[in-house]
């Protein structure tokens, strides 16, 4: 079964997130933080891993970049409710990084299941 | 007792008259020792109620003709020799009160002025939090009620209010994005041609004033006038900050800072848009910086500074600044000899200038 990792330290959201991926025929792991994401990936690698950006300890941006040096070629989703500062945009950021797909929260399940279908299918 | 040319308060022209003639008629050293106090007191009385200068050689005047009336047989040489230490006295009280009016009210303008850009940026950050969280409070609300559209019977009447639930959830999402795009709009002003060399004069005549007396601020412009397309306050921002950090490195001995304004052919520099470019330059003679500290001197919260006395923002902050106007910002340095900010911004033709030129005193007004 496809496992999907999700990262996202808001606890409601997660559960959520959790819930919503799990319908959608997913194994789903979910943890509160960056660091949190490295253990899991260490222990099982999950096919997709769908992260928050703005996360205390360590964040999306870095998580995103920790695997990158690692040379991980897990797809990644990258969610988010804007920056902390007005001028800077996470998501765009995170597509300087090259994921695979990004989601603003609030969004809806069809765009979920959208943005999944998108970071599964092999790059063109 | 006064005459009416002083609109100095009576009961001060009296204080002083009273005063000279207490230290002309005193007796002993100790008389003349609170003859003197109270002159160093007046002279700071003086400044607190805004009695400018020439009055106060007007009050001086005045008690001198009203002790000339009152003792006409008074020899002269006691009088100078009996005034002189008193009149000193009020003088001297009287400027140093006026220098520390005067730094006050400078520091207060440099202060309102960094405050204001502050402002700005904390409504942007504050505004950009509250949106970020109410999304991610939205995301949960609009997940878990389609999550429960799935789980009760389609006909089942709750549907309905799960329907208005996400309508709701939606408008509070568009309301979110329109205070973001409000408070980006109250945090950016649009940029105007601003005149960089009147503008560093303005801001170095402020600092001087708010720097310690040791340290010596030189304004070396090589043009007399260059214009660059920026908001009011940026040029203003990047200058100070590298100034004040400039006279940290200096530290507390003495100390020189030099500012220059350069126009450079652009040549080879593809990044810089036009033919031209302004180079705006901070040089100080204090402690410079090693390669180590030089490489991380513009990441946030890097700060060589003592525990409270930098953010470790400032020059993260002049360096997004100087990207946004397109510019570059580079060091030279080296530990004990110095260093050289230099900011190079996109130069604006003159023609392109007096399209919609605007001085440095019309800047603190609607752009």
């Amino acid at each position: 079964m496809t496992q999907v990792l999700i990262v996202d330290d808001d606890e409601i959201f997660r559960t959520m997130l959790e819930e919503m991926v799990q319908r959608e025929g997913y194994e789903v792991t979910a943890v509160g933080d960056g660091d949190a994401a490295l253990h899991a990936v260490d222990q099982s690698p999950p096919d997709l891993i769908i992260t928050d950006i703005l996360m205390p300890e360590k964040d999306g941006m870095e998580l995103m970049t920790e695997l990158a040096q690692r040379g991980s070629q897990i797809p990644i989703i990258a969610i988010s409710g804007g920056g902390r500062t007005i001028n800077l945009d996470f998501l765009e950021l995170a597509e300087l990084m090259e994921v695979r797909a990004t989601l603003s929260k609030p969004f809806t399940r069809e765009s979920l299941r959208q943005a999944i279908t998108e970071a599964l299918s092999p790059r063109t | 007792m006064t005459d009416a040319r002083s609109s100095a308060p009576p009961s001060i022209a009296h204080r002083y008259a009273e005063l000279l003639e207490r230290a002309v008629f005193a007796e002993d050293p100790l008389q003349i020792e609170t003859a003197l106090a109270e002159a160093a007191d007046l002279g700071r009385i003086l400044i607190a109620q805004e009695i400018a200068l020439e009055e106060v050689g007007e009050l001086h005047h005045e008690a001198l003709l009203v002790l000339a009336r009152a003792h006409p047989d008074l020899p002269l040489g006691l009088v100078a020799a009996r005034m002189t230490a008193p009149l000193m006295e009020t003088y001297m009280a009287y400027s140093l009160a006026f220098r520390e009016q005067l730094e006050r009210r400078a520091e207060a303008i440099v202060h309102a002025r960094l405050e204001q850009s502050r402002k700005l940026e904390a409504i942007g950050t504050l505004a950009a939090g509250i949106a970020h969280d109410f999304n991610n409070i939205l995301g949960s609300i609009l997940g878990f009620s389609e999550l429960m559209t799935e789980d009760l019977p389609a006909d089942a009447p709750s549907q309905r209010y799960l329907d208005y639930i996400q309508q709701a959830s939606f408008r509070a999402r568009d309301l979110i994005a329109r205070l973001l795009t409000f408070a980006r709009a109250v945090a950016d002003s649009p940029p105007v041609p601003i005149e960089v060399v009147a503008q560093i004069r303005e801001i170095l005549g402020l600092l001087k004033v708010s720097l310690p007396a040791v340290i010596r601020l030189d304004f070396e412009p090589d043009v007399s006038e260059a214009w660059v397309m920026a908001e009011p306050t940026q040029v203003q921002q990047i200058i100070m900050n590298l100034c004040i950090n400039a006279a940290d490195a200096v530290g507390q001995g003495q100390g020189r800072i030099r500012v220059g304004v350069e126009c450079l052919p652009a040549h080879g520099d593809p990044s810089l848009s036009g033919d031209h470019m302004v180079r705006l330059s901070v040089a100080d003679d204090g402690e410079g910086m090693s390669p180590d500290v030089q490489a991380r001197v513009f990441d946030p919260f890097f700060t060589t500074k003592a525990p409270g006395k930098g953010s470790g923002l400032g020059l993260s902050v002049i360096h997004g600044l100087v990207g946004k106007l397109g510019g570059q910002i580079e060091i030279q340095s080296a530990p004990g000899a110095g260093s050289t900010f230099i900011v190079d911004l996109p130069w604006l033709p003159p023609e392109q200038a007096a399209a919609g030129a605007q001085t440095p005193s019309q800047s603190e007004e609607e752009p």
